[in-house]
């Protein structure tokens, strides 16, 4: 039914709006990334491509309608790498091209074009942009927006990976295992603002030496490959059917999903708080003593008489459930509900404070 | 729809509904007003009487569960709580049907359901009017030329021979004088079948005032087309209808006239009679929303009909009333 008593809102004094930022805490860990659903590298939730450009992880087999899309893995070096020349000379090459056009893909977006010929930048270790300390060639993990929201917490990214042999990756051999962290970032600084949003600096446990960039808004951490330098992951990164292969000859020689089943098989966990940013508008209903306390709901009467009173002196009362937020012209827009009764009476005035979230 | 946690602090679970997400896309969402609703109470759960005393009077309402807020807009208020400031009232009206036969022309339901006809079914051999004066149901023409009307009165309906009696003095004290005597109906119709409603025209008039005794019954109610208004009832295809409200002036005398002609039992308000119009070419819709070829409902009779709701709102009482009616045509 349509309802018979309105309140009007008045907009300078009923109506404010506010901005808040909600975090949530985000663990992802290795064995979701690799071996629990299957035997490595074949896992239901890990989604190759005809293509194979890129390597898409999911947090449940991705056949079932109960994945959800965690992030995607690709590599890419950059036209000049040593590798892109060597390639030619020490090692049969495999997706040469793809590689590069997938750095530049990330250059382009996240980095922009520098130079007269707008030669895509490289990305660097470092919060200058100057094209120095570059990385020609990198890991990509770009993380899937129903995680990351609005953008990645600054200072909250971290991540652990195995930088042992291939059969010991995440051995307990000291400094096997690494944490690239944003540490030295935060909202008021650690930070640069490119056409792709704030990076930072990924370091790895010295806080000293840079081994990726983390890009809050686009959720994409681009690692160097020095980042599983060490001696075994020199000669063992990667074990296919040939035998080890190094990092670099693995970027080389093997295909972009090769190389990514690589990288899963290091990351120990990736963790970061996400950020959403809830714009609110909050409409304080007020209501006053001496309305609202008699209600047509139909139990409220028996006879025409007041359920609630027995004389006329009595107190009438009325008890509020639900609040209807109306346009102009009556159409509810928004309805608010209370998780229990509020009694109203004349002896008291109360404000409602109903809160929409955008 | 689940129960809100009520377990811990009051909190409030606001969602847009279907109708605030479009407006949104739109670009004209805005707020301007609220209203306060009370779906889930049964005041009858009120007991003004308990022996432990007045702690104990709502106990049972306040622990009463709520939904939580769900989109559809039928989901917010129905009813909702009135803004009357007065505190000294005791009674409130209430809407009810008339079907008094000292009426000519107000129709009577049948098996609960009031019959509007179609004639799109008829033909020179028979038509569906003649077929319900066959069975003695009355009906509304469903037509704007139509005379007869559902004839809906408002009051006090406190009891025939109880207090306050249906005097014009109750009426004025009791009624007028705290704001509660409708000036108008909304009448809420499925806009998939009707397309207009009608009402009693300004210049209608009920008193029994009339014969030698002044007891008698003096009355005349026009029809006219009603005003399609922009409320809306929260029911998917519903459209409403403003029509007229013509003072009731039945009122107490000491023969008691008043029960002859008013199904009020105290204090009167206001009244109108209504008449629908079926809209023009229904055929799909029969056997979409309705029956058809059935043989049961007017016995021996093969007819197509539709069930439909309308509802009744009374305009400054917020008194609501629902109307089940069938529309009817030879199959």
């Amino acid at each position: 039914m349509a309802v018979a008593s309105y309140e009007m809102l008045d907009a300078s004094k009923d109506v404010t709006t506010t901005r808040t930022l909600l975090h949530e805490s985000i663990p992802l860990t290795g064995t979701i990334i690799s071996g629990t659903y299957g035997t490595f590298p074949d896992e239901g939730n890990i989604k190759n491509y005809t293509h194979g450009q890129f390597q898409s992880v999911y947090d449940y087999p991705y056949l079932s309608s109960s994945a959800n899309h965690i992030f995607d893995l690709t590599i890419g070096y950059d036209e000049g790498s040593p590798l892109s020349a060597s390639s030619a000379t020490t090692a049969s090459t495999s997706q040469q091209s793809k590689k590069i056009n997938m750095y530049n893909q990330f250059s382009q977006v996240l980095l922009g074009y520098t130079g007269s010929n707008n030669v895509v930048r490289k990305f660097e270790l470092d919060l200058t942009l100057d094209q120095t300390g570059s990385m020609s060639e990198c890991v990509f993990i770009n993380l899937s927006r129903l995680i990351t929201k609005d953008q990645i917490k600054k200072g909250t990214f971290k991540i652990v990976i195995g930088t042992g042999s291939w059969a010991t990756s995440h051995g307990l051999a000291a400094n096997t295992v690494k944490t690239l962290s944003d540490a030295s970032a935060s909202d008021t600084g650690g930070t640069t603002n490119t056409i792709g949003g704030d990076y930072g600096v990924l370091y790895d446990s010295t806080g000293s030496v840079p081994r990726g960039v983390i890009f809050y808004q686009a959720g994409i951490a681009v690692l160097s490959t020095s980042s599983f330098g060490t001696s075994y992951s020199t000669t063992q990164f990667f074990s296919d059917s040939s035998g080890y292969k190094s990092i670099d000859r693995a970027f080389v020689s093997s295909s972009i999903t090769g190389t990514c089943d690589s990288v899963r098989h290091r990351i120990q966990n990736i963790t970061f708080n996400n950020t959403t940013e809830i714009n609110s508008t909050i409409y304080f209903c007020r209501v006053p003593h001496n309305k609202y306390n008699y209600s047509s709901n139909p139990t409220y009467l028996s006879a025409s008489t007041i359920r609630v009173k027995s004389v006329n002196t009595d107190t009438p009362v009325a008890y509020i459930t639900t609040i209807g937020l109306y346009s102009s012209n009556s159409e509810l827009l928004a309805v608010a509900k209370l998780s229990e009764p509020l009694r109203k009476d004349p002896t008291n005035e109360l404000t409602l404070r109903v809160r929409l979230d955008y | 729809m689940s129960f809100l946690d009520n377990s811990g602090d009051i909190i409030l679970d606001a969602v847009l509904t279907e109708t605030g997400r479009r407006r949104m896309a739109q670009g004209n969402f805005k707020i301007v007003k609220f209203a306060l609703g009370d779906d889930e109470i049964d005041y009858s759960l009120y007991k003004k009487n308990h022996s432990s005393g007045s702690a104990y009077y709502d106990l049972e309402i306040l622990q009463t569960p709520v939904f939580e807020a769900f989109t559809q807009i039928n989901a917010g208020i129905n009813y909702g709580l009135l803004a009357t400031a007065a505190t000294d009232l005791l009674y409130m009206p209430v809407l009810k049907i008339n079907e008094k036969t000292a009426y000519g022309d107000n129709v009577r339901k049948r098996n609960g359901l009031y019959y509007v006809t179609d004639t799109s079914g008829d033909t020179s051999a028979k038509n569906i009017k003649s077929k319900l004066n066959d069975a003695s149901i009355s009906y509304l023409e469903g037509s704007t030329t139509g005379n007869s009307y559902i004839m809906v009165e408002g009051g006090l309906d406190t009891g025939f021979g109880t207090t306050p009696v249906g005097s014009s003095e109750n009426r004025e004290s009791n009624i007028v004088a705290n704001n509660l005597n409708d000036t108008s109906f909304t009448v809420f119709v499925d806009n998939r079948i009707i397309s207009e409603v009608r009402g009693a025209s300004p210049t209608s008039y009920v008193n029994n005032t009339s014969g030698d005794g002044g007891t008698d019954l003096n009355y005349s109610i026009d029809l006219v087309a009603g005003t399609p208004t922009s409320l809306n009832i929260g029911v998917e295809n519903y459209t409403g209808y403003k029509i007229n409200a013509i003072p009731n002036q039945i009122s107490y005398n000491t023969q008691a006239t008043d029960q002859d002609f008013s199904v009020i039992g105290g204090p009167r308000s206001a009244m109108t009679g209504i008449s629908l119009v079926v809209k023009s070419g229904l055929s799909a819709e029969y056997s979409l929303y309705g029956t058809v070829s059935d043989t049961t409902r007017v016995s021996g009779v093969t007819v197509d009909f539709i069930d439909t709701m309308v509802y009744v709102a009374g305009d400054n009482s917020g008194a609501t009333i629902e109307v089940p009616t069938t529309v009817i045509k030879l199959s």
